[in-house]
């Protein structure tokens, strides 16, 4: 094989090098690796996680499945295996660990893996931003004022019993709604799937998919502003 | 990242923080929020004449999303509402020398400029033409 040649290749000839054996050029079959030479394969940034990690997009996945495929890519992929290699496959087998950990991460923990899957249908819904929650703003500069005040009065005043007392039932409140919010979500997740699941390509189901995206982007943004909030109660009343 | 001094300053001495009465006239209110990291922002402009006469912020978040309100809040008073448009987020950065991680702070402080500003002109036309 001219390796000169292949160099100097036309953007045309590299996009079809895509699906080619960066060594020894013959097409690829196998997942990751070369069938004819062995040799280990970039794995394409394009890639998504899910396809990455041989997991349907669904937003309920089994971990078992996950973490399977995850320990048997980092045994194929793990730079250690590739000391003795050229310095290409060691290129390889890093950029694929670098791309592997990060794709695992972001799908072992629901709430990134409902973030990612956003991103990754979102390019197509419209108007996915949603206007800002005005209502829990209120509250939430509201409850801070509250908190300023109690870190501000006499420790083992009435005042301080008071305000305790009150931030104490907000938090209460607040950890309420969060399991409300959390039951919601989990609610979201399997209605995403089941829609998934039914594979329909009508205009109904367009529909429906677009509610789905948009109360989960909804529930996440409102997650973090009341996590924030009940992370500050909590460290304030203790 | 250690915080730049006018940070610091504008944290532990925030200026105009507090608010308005939303109905109270000439005021205008934005509420703004980041939902990547839950920053909560409201600033509050009072306008006669034309001209910001007053400005209130209240934010719930990190240091640099109080410092980008409470100087927002400084250059807002005095400015007319045509200038008060003009204000950028860059501005704020530079002015507050804040480092990329904390650029989204700047941008939600401009968010709830644009969106005092809005709000105010939304108000302002009702009661004009509720005057005719």
């Amino acid at each position: 094989m001219d390796h000169h040649t292949h160099s100097t290749a036309s953007p045309r000839e590299l996009q079809m090098a895509r699906s080619m054996c960066w060594h020894c050029q013959s097409e690829v079959a196998g997942e990751y690796f070369c069938d004819r030479c062995v040799k280990v394969q970039p794995v394409s940034k394009e890639l998504d996680y899910f396809t990455c990690l041989g997991i349907p997009r669904r937003l309920t996945i089994d971990q078992h499945q996950l973490e399977n495929k995850f320990y048997e890519l980092s045994r194929a992929f793990h730079p250690d295996f590739y000391q003795n290699k050229s310095t290409a496959e060691q290129t390889i087998s890093l950029g694929n660990s670098a791309l592997l950990n990060t794709a695992y991460r972001t799908l072992r923990d629901p709430i990134e893996r409902a973030e990612y899957l956003l991103d990754l249908e979102a390019g197509s819904v419209k108007e996915i931003r949603n206007s800002p929650p005005a209502d829990l703003f209120e509250e939430i500069l509201e409850l801070q004022d509250t908190l300023n005040e109690y870190r501000t009065t006499d420790r083992a005043s009435e005042t301080e019993s008071t305000l305790r007392a009150k931030l104490q039932s907000e938090r209460n409140t607040l950890e309420q709604r969060q399991r409300d919010m959390e039951t919601a979500l989990q609610q979201l997740f399997v209605q995403w799937d089941a829609l998934q699941d039914r594979g329909e390509a009508t205009g109904q189901a367009r529909v429906e998919r677009d509610r789905i995206l948009k109360e989960i982007r909804e529930n996440l943004s409102n997650r973090t502003y009341v996590k924030n909030i009940v992370s500050d109660l909590v460290s304030t009343i203790g | 990242m250690a915080y730049s001094d006018k940070v610091v300053d504008h944290f532990n001495n925030p200026r105009n923080m507090g608010s308005f009465k939303k109905d109270e006239e000439g005021v205008g209110t934005g509420m703004v929020g980041a939902p990547e990291c839950g920053d909560v922002m409201k600033l509050q402009i009072k306008v006669q004449n034309d001209t910001i006469i007053d400005a209130k912020f209240k934010t719930f978040g990190c240091g640099s999303a109080i410092a980008s309100s409470s100087l927002a809040t400084e250059w807002l008073k005095g400015k007319t509402i045509e200038e008060a448009q003009k204000i950028k987020n860059t501005d704020i950065v530079q002015e507050l020398n804040l480092p990329p991680v904390k650029i989204h702070c700047s941008v939600l402080a401009e968010d709830a400029i644009k969106a005092a500003l809005a709000d105010y002109q939304k108000k302002s036309d009702g009661v004009l033409t509720d005057a005719k």
